[in-house]
């Protein structure tokens, strides 16, 4: 929706307030990126540079932070010393095949949920909704004792199964809205046009298909960034990066360099990730109660 | 199967309607009803999600309450302790404690980040950099948790952190590191979840500000108010929705969400910053009392339905609009 | 092509009845119009012809098969929807060859079908483009299309310019009347709007509240209504239903009003008498009344309300008694607002109703 443009007149007080907005902006504006740009310098500084702060009042000493010679050393040392390499390749196993399980399954079932009407189809809902909601450490406690039952702990299917407790409800609850949006007209025009039942489905999975690969793309984000499930289901066989990340914190020897730089390789897949889904984001961040 | 159906003569007797128009209605019904068509097409689709989600979360639902009724341990076998580990939470002070830190830290996120996130969303709405800097501001959200969570432990630390270091230079801290002493610890957490989450309230708020009717905010210019009392009395009250419901998730986030805490504070210095969801992390996974730590969760987990319930219900509201509010094909006509 | 029989057929939404007991005939290559206001039943019979709603009671036979429990894949059937329902994501041609290519028509053969029926449809210009790029007109003209490809046995048009604007709606009236009668496929077209229905139909099919009201020739249906309702609703402007008492006077009938006395003869005056009733309906169409300044002998007497004109026509409505009669005029009509006039009538277009249940009693 363009709005207009409202005609706005001049007081003093409103040029005042507008002074004041315009640092109020720069100001959040270097409080979001300084953290991600302190992640970056530090991942590629050397030890003695990145222990290096200005004495405190100091305002001018703070661009001491840019005077540095980049290393790539720390980024070179994780996946030559410390496995990262392995740990990526779980963390990619991991979210991809539960965002794929969560999306097949949850493809079809909102596109039933959304054209089948049936006794208590709301408390199905609600029930579906209500675990995407649960919270992880509550859900985890059992899901703990049952896969340990069944073998599934420190493996990337446990792992699997554990992230579709929260990919499957989302991608479930997500594309019904996207089905609810595509006319049921089209599927009977098809079926008018000699479609079997099952075709005439298929003849609509076009219209959704970007919603379908923006919440793919969603559920591999959820799965990537997740911590808990992977530090307690993954746990041994199957670590994936933020968890090596974390643990990248010894108590004797902090290594901040090699830290920020595994920040770092966490983080910017999904940073791009995010950038090519921007227009599904909001949606999906507020489980399609607000879309821009 | 054929059933009859009774005549439902009430609902078919003539209806007079305004210019006399009175039209035949039937005073029967029909002799039988043809058999209804299976719908197995549709149970066949749904099926798979469904059973998979029951699975992983109806079953674990029962051994969840299961467990809180059993004293469990790795080595011996379960043992029945009826509402045991029921009871000691009402001792506990370190269950109430959680629940009461819990709200605290989340009243504290939320005033902030509502706070920032609306007045960030005003400024930004029709300013020319809003596309770049939505952009920009999207990326903490982009972060893992626990990723944020390390890097934060990085800038508050006490001798080399950036943060730490502007906090000393502002005049607002000492030597100590924000995270160590009692009294700034959870504020310490605050400034992380309200850096990560800030944006998301921005950028619901911008999406119900493009909402808000024009011809209202029109009308009352008109009837001579200016563009703050506009702000309260028309943009307010359109996106009050939309506010509620990142509220709410934002809440519901705090419960589910407690990454960057295990990795800042694990719950310390003392008990500071143990909110209930940390807590229960440490009884069940660090001390592994599973049976105390399901009870916990059975807690955990009443509190987040009835306010998912709650979430549903404004989502369902109507007069709310707050989905883009298509309507569904009707099928009649 | 083939003839359609619908027996006895109920359609429940539940405790909801939308259709009840509906019986029609339509012979082969006939064009049917369901007409009727929304909720009458229409769309819903129409549903279930084309087998996208369960039939609840009740059966529909194509020729002599009975098609309720075939998919509508099955039963030869080519629909045009009311929001034309093509598919987005394909151009024109595609949208067009849909159906063949369903039926694995070799391509080749869909290649020129399509073409031959864009030429028709005067599309052939757009083909490759997609519906979002096309106008309604275009759309629609493409939904028609869709069904024209193959030559099936029966046409089904749920309102299918219902959404076009006044001009391009009778153009395409014409366009389909012609198409439908050059192709001679049975077709059933539902709409509300009984123009439409008066200028296309062979025969109107008219519903209200799910039920059967009239079934007959548009000229039958416009002349002969057989209740208040039909006659209320087909026809524009709407036909005047007074409400009368019934008199005699020497044994001659008579219809008495606050404004006016009409004395009745023959068939009317029987007809009257027949059903010992107190009150009745007296309805006449604007277009049966004649509005004058002078006095005439038996003429109704009232003041003129308003003034419409209607293009080359001119409306009166004449107020008398409390009651209004519209009548149709010629614009050369000098009677201001306000100004006595004289409605002279026509007894043999007059129609009876029963006061009580609305049935025409001629």
């Amino acid at each position: 929706m363009a709005s207009r443009e409202i005609v706005q007149y001049d007081s003093g007080l409103s040029r005042v307030f507008k002074v004041l907005a315009q640092v109020f902006l720069v100001v959040y504006l270097i409080w979001t990126v300084s953290p991600f740009i302190i992640m970056v310098g530090s991942s590629m500084k050397d030890l003695l540079e990145a222990f290096t702060l200005p004495r405190v009042g100091d305002w001018l000493g703070a661009l001491s932070f840019f005077d540095f010679s980049p290393t790539f050393k720390h980024y070179v040392a994780l996946f030559a010393e410390e496995n990262f390499g392995a740990y990526l390749t779980n963390s990619l196993i991991a979210s991809v095949g539960s965002a794929l399980v969560a999306v097949v399954l949850g493809t079809s079932c909102a596109y039933s949920m959304s054209r089948y009407q049936f006794r208590g189809k709301k408390d199905v809902f609600f029930w579906i909704i209500s675990t995407r909601m649960a919270p992880v450490v509550a859900v985890i406690v059992p899901l703990y004792a049952i896969f340990r039952s069944f073998g599934l702990v420190g493996t990337l299917p446990g792992l699997i199964l554990a992230y579709t407790t929260f990919n499957l409800p989302f991608a479930i609850w997500m594309l019904k809205g996207f089905f609810d949006n595509v006319p049921y007209a089209i599927e009977e025009a098809a079926q008018c046009d000699g479609a079997t039942r099952l075709q005439a489905t298929m003849q609509i999975l076009p219209l959704v298909a970007p919603g379908i690969g923006a919440f793919l793309v969603l559920c591999i984000l959820f799965a990537w960034n997740d911590f808990l499930f992977a530090t307690i289901i993954g746990s041994g066989g199957a670590k994936t990066l933020p968890v090596a990340t974390k643990e990248l914190i010894q108590p004797q020897n902090v290594q901040w360099g090699k830290i920020m730089a595994a920040g770092v390789v966490t983080t910017a897949p999904m940073m791009l990730l995010g950038l090519l889904i921007r227009r599904y984001l909001v949606a999906g961040l507020t489980m399609g109660a607000v879309k821009e | 199967m054929q059933k009859t159906l009774r005549a439902k003569r009430a609902s078919f007797s003539a209806i007079e309607e305004d210019h006399g128009y009175a039209a035949r209605r039937l005073d029967y019904g029909p002799g039988a009803l043809n058999e209804e068509p299976k719908r197995r097409y549709h149970i066949l689709l749904m099926a798979p999600a469904i059973l998979t989600l029951a699975a992983i979360t109806i079953y674990p639902f029962f051994w969840l309450i299961y467990m809180s009724l059993h004293k469990v341990s790795v080595a011996r076998s379960d043992r029945w302790v009826g509402l045991d580990n029921y009871a000691r939470l009402f001792g506990d002070v370190k269950y109430t404690d959680g629940w009461l830190l819990l709200v605290k830290y989340s009243a504290l996120c939320l005033t902030l980040e509502i706070l920032i996130g609306v007045v960030l969303a005003v400024i930004l709405n029709g300013s020319r950099f809003e596309k770049v800097l939505v952009t920009v501001f999207l990326m903490p959200m982009m972060m893992s948790p626990v990723v944020a969570g390390l890097v934060w432990y990085y800038l508050y630390n006490g001798t080399f952190g950036w943060y730490h270091w502007l906090f000393q230079s502002i005049g607002i801290l000492g030597e100590t590191s924000i995270l160590a002493d009692i009294d700034t610890a959870m504020w310490g957490l605050v400034i992380v979840d309200v850096w990560q989450w800030t944006p998301l309230i921005t950028l619901i708020t911008l999406a119900g500000l493009k909402r808000v009717p024009q011809d209202q905010l029109e009308a009352n210019m008109v009837d001579g108010a200016g563009s703050l009392r506009n702000f309260f009395t028309v943009s307010l009250p359109n996106i009050y929705p939309f506010l509620l419901i990142a509220i709410l998730l934002r809440f519901m986030d705090n419960f589910r969400f407690i990454d960057h805490i295990l990795v800042l504070t694990g719950g310390g210095p003392g008990n500071a910053t143990r909110i209930l969801p940390v807590y229960l992390f440490d009884v069940s996974f660090q001390f592994f009392k599973l049976g105390r730590g399901a009870a916990i969760a059975f807690t955990l987990l009443i509190v987040t339905i009835v306010l998912g319930l709650i979430l549903v219900r404004i989502f369902d509201d109507p007069k709310k609009q707050v989905a883009s509010g298509e309507a569904g094909e009707t099928t009649d006509d | 092509m083939v003839a359609i029989s619908i027996e006895n057929v109920w359609k429940y939404y539940g405790e909801t009845v939308a259709v009840q007991d509906l019986n029609l005939e339509c012979r082969d290559g006939e064009f049917v119009c369901v007409l009727g206001p929304s909720g009458c039943g229409k769309s819903s019979t129409m549903r279930m012809l084309a087998g996208l709603e369960h039939i609840s009671a009740g059966q529909i036979l194509f020729g002599d098969k009975r098609i309720n429990e075939l998919a509508p894949k099955d039963r030869d059937i080519a629909m045009v929807f009311e929001n034309y329902a093509l598919y987005p994501h394909k151009t024109v041609a595609e949208n067009m060859a849909n159906p063949l290519r369903m039926a694995g028509v070799d391509k080749a053969t869909v290649t020129k079908k399509v073409l031959d029926a864009a030429k028709l449809l005067e599309i052939d210009h757009l083909l490759d483009r997609k519906p979002v790029e096309l106008s309604g007109g275009q759309k629609q003209r493409v939904a028609i299309g869709r069904v024209i490809v193959r030559q099936p046995a029966v046409y089904l048009f749920d309102e299918p310019i219902a959404h076009l604007d006044a001009k391009l709606r009778a153009r395409m009236r014409t366009e389909l009347k012609h198409l439908q009668q050059h192709q001679g496929v049975t077709t059933v077209y539902v709409t509300h709007d009984q123009l439409e229905a008066l200028s296309m139909a062979d025969r109107i099919a008219v519903m209200h509240d799910g039920v059967l009201q009239q079934f007959g020739t548009p000229a039958e249906i416009y002349s002969n209504p057989v209740n208040t309702w039909v006659a209320g609703f087909v026809g524009e402007p709407t036909m005047n239903l007074i409400l009368t008492e019934v008199a005699t006077e020497a044994d001659r009938p008579k219809l008495t009003h606050k404004g006016f006395t009409i004395d009745l003869d023959g068939q009317l005056g029987e007809a009257a008498l027949r059903g010992n009733e107190k009150a009745l309906r007296f309805g006449i169409r604007p277009e049966n009344l004649k509005v004058s300044l002078e006095r005439s002998p038996g003429a109704i007497e009232g003041t003129v309300y308003t003034r419409q004109l209607l293009g080359s026509d001119l409306l009166v409505e004449v107020e008398t008694g409390n009651d209004h009669f519209r009548v149709r005029t010629s614009p050369a009509f000098e009677g201001e607002v306000d100004r006595p006039c004289y409605i002279s009538y026509d007894l043999g277009h007059a129609h009876l109703f029963s006061a009580e249940t609305g049935q025409s009693i001629v």
